[in-house]
């Protein structure tokens, strides 16, 4: 049995990673639960993954179990367990060198700066497991509101209020504390996403509104880089010059750089899709990770 | 050997279950090597009795009082040795295929429970899974009412009915049978969810046009409300959404 343990139920992307990387798991066959205090299960995006007693399952640890975590807190609390554990990185903190380090531990990534930085400070080489988005993002066509922006003020506040105080003929739609569909349904009747947390690992938010057929402007991020192309299917842009940025993009001259940039968000998105994430981790199943499937 | 026992809680409806019983043993005949039915009357008015039922791979489980589907259904199972078990309503009619498919998967590994598509008489769906909606809304059936063709040979759920639930007699003890605590309905809902929280899956199958008229037993329905509190009780927040 596969013990996915995660720190709890709020809305943070790598609860989501964790539970659609057990659905994964489950539709390939491999019987895998989340791990979480209380048995709480995530209710803000759609899983079908089953979810046990963090405590618990530790208890009943067995040496053939095997314990997956991806917060580098749990390390400590994890590694002594008698069965194998896996590292599920989505983060390249120097915190987690420690874990990189012990050879015990496998490591799973999701895009290829984590990947880099696991080889270049890690002792075993990792298996990328990739990371997909959920198709309720999937845009179809639905209206759009030209003139509306959706941004979260989570991380990158004062930079939304800055772009906010500049351009004030726009209508701003504030994503916090939404379920997933809700998140999806904002997303996919506005016309610009702004990405404005920095040092964002990977910003699986930017590339939902990639989906969901928004024009995204985004800070630097640091593996999501992967998939922001400046100019082609997004636009990347400092903080001195993110404000101009979204400024000239909704001039309506701008009107079929944005849609250019849209088609080529959607295209860009199809990269991530659940179908593709299931192949890559069914190539590893039958390859690599096989000894997961005898669990 | 493979071997089969349905268990029906049954009470009153006797051409119901004549129809159940029929259509159960033609189609488990020619895939089991042994079958066999235990029925739990559960104080019916006019008691069943095996002779009546003119089966004698039949038995009788009289409950003079009426008793919990729970309670009655994990009486059944201490009564038989065989392998595989089949949950049972009276009002569910099989046919050889939708058994057979629910075989197949049933032997398959990892898989703990199989239910099946179900339709109403009159070709919409009754049944093709459980889903779970956001709070009070709890599970409920998908696609249920329907004009629907299956699309995939089986598909993966939380949970299945309890109307027409495979699953095998060691994992069902394992488990404890039935939470006893339902009044009536939910218990197998709940039975899936500790399945899966064991690591095994649940799938419902998708073969023939099995019919299901549901809730036909009268005073049935009034007993939902209860089991449904006691589920969200228990439940809440420790399942994901689904649907």
């Amino acid at each position: 049995m596969i013990y996915y343990f995660v720190p709890d139920i709020t809305i943070f992307g790598g609860i989501k990673v964790a539970y659609q990387f057990v659905d994964a798991l489950n539709l390939l066959g491999v019987p895998a639960v989340i791990a979480s205090p209380q048995g709480r299960a995530a209710t803000w995006f759609l899983s079908h993954a089953a979810v046990v007693d963090a405590e618990a399952a530790r208890d009943m640890f067995r040496t053939e179990d095997i314990a997956i975590f991806s917060l580098p807190h749990d390390y400590e609390r994890l590694r002594n367990l008698p069965g194998k554990v896996f590292y599920h990185c989505m983060g390249t903190d120097p915190l987690i060198d420690p874990i990189l380090k012990d050879p015990s531990v496998e490591v799973l990534t999701c895009w290829k700066q984590a990947q880099e930085y696991v080889l270049s400070h890690g002792v075993k080489r990792p298996f990328d497991v990739g990371i997909s988005i959920s198709p309720s993002f999937s845009y179809a066509g639905e209206p759009k509101y030209e003139r509306a922006v959706a941004y979260m003020p989570r991380r990158g506040r004062e930079l939304c209020e800055s772009v906010m105080n500049t351009c004030s003929s726009v209508r701003y739609i504030k994503i916090d504390g939404m379920a997933e569909n809700e998140v999806a349904r904002v997303m996919k009747s506005c016309s610009i996403f702004l990405a404005t947390a920095e040092d964002e690992w990977y910003g699986l938010p930017a590339l939902e509104a990639m989906s969901s057929g928004c024009v995204v402007v985004s800070v630097p991020v640091i593996g999501g880089m992967e998939y922001l192309h400046n100019g082609i299917n997004c636009r990347v842009a400092g903080l001195l010059d993110f404000t101009d940025v979204v400024n000239g993009l909704l001039s309506p001259e701008s009107a079929f750089l944005r849609f250019r940039l849209r088609q080529s968000a959607i295209a860009t998105s199809k990269n991530y899709t659940f179908t593709r994430m299931l192949n890559r981790i069914s190539g590893l199943l039958n390859g690599p990770l096989s000894s997961l499937k005898k669990y | 050997m493979n071997t089969l026992c349905a268990i029906i809680v049954s009470r009153g409806l006797d051409e119901m279950l004549r129809f159940c019983l029929k259509s159960f043993f033609e189609s488990a005949d020619q895939l089991y090597d042994s079958v066999e039915v235990i029925i739990a009357d559960n104080s019916s008015p006019r008691p069943y009795t095996e002779s009546s039922l003119s089966e004698r791979r039949i038995r009788v489980l009289r409950f003079d009082v009426q008793t919990r589907f729970a309670v009655a259904c994990n009486r059944c199972v201490k009564e038989c040795e065989t392998e595989k078990l089949i949950f049972l309503n009276n009002d569910v009619f099989l046919d050889r295929s939708s058994l057979n498919k629910m075989l197949q998967n049933s032997c398959r590994a990892g898989i703990g429970v199989v239910g099946s598509w179900l339709y109403f008489p009159d070709g919409r769906v009754q049944h093709r899974g459980v889903v779970f909606g956001h709070g009070d809304i709890g599970p409920y059936h998908l696609s249920r009412g329907q004009f629907l063709d299956p699309r995939s040979p089986f598909e993966e759920y939380q949970a299945v009915t309890g109307a027409c639930l495979m699953v095998n007699r060691s994992l069902f003890n394992q488990l404890g049978g039935f939470n006893e605590s339902y009044q009536f309905g939910l218990e197998d809902i709940d039975f899936c969810l500790r399945v899966r929280q064991y690591g095994y899956r649940v799938v419902c199958a998708n073969a023939g046009r099995p019919m299901h008229f549901e809730s036909f037993t009268p005073g049935r329905v009034e007993l939902d409300g209860p089991s449904r509190q006691l589920f969200l009780e228990h439940w809440r927040g420790k399942y994901t959404i689904d649907g």
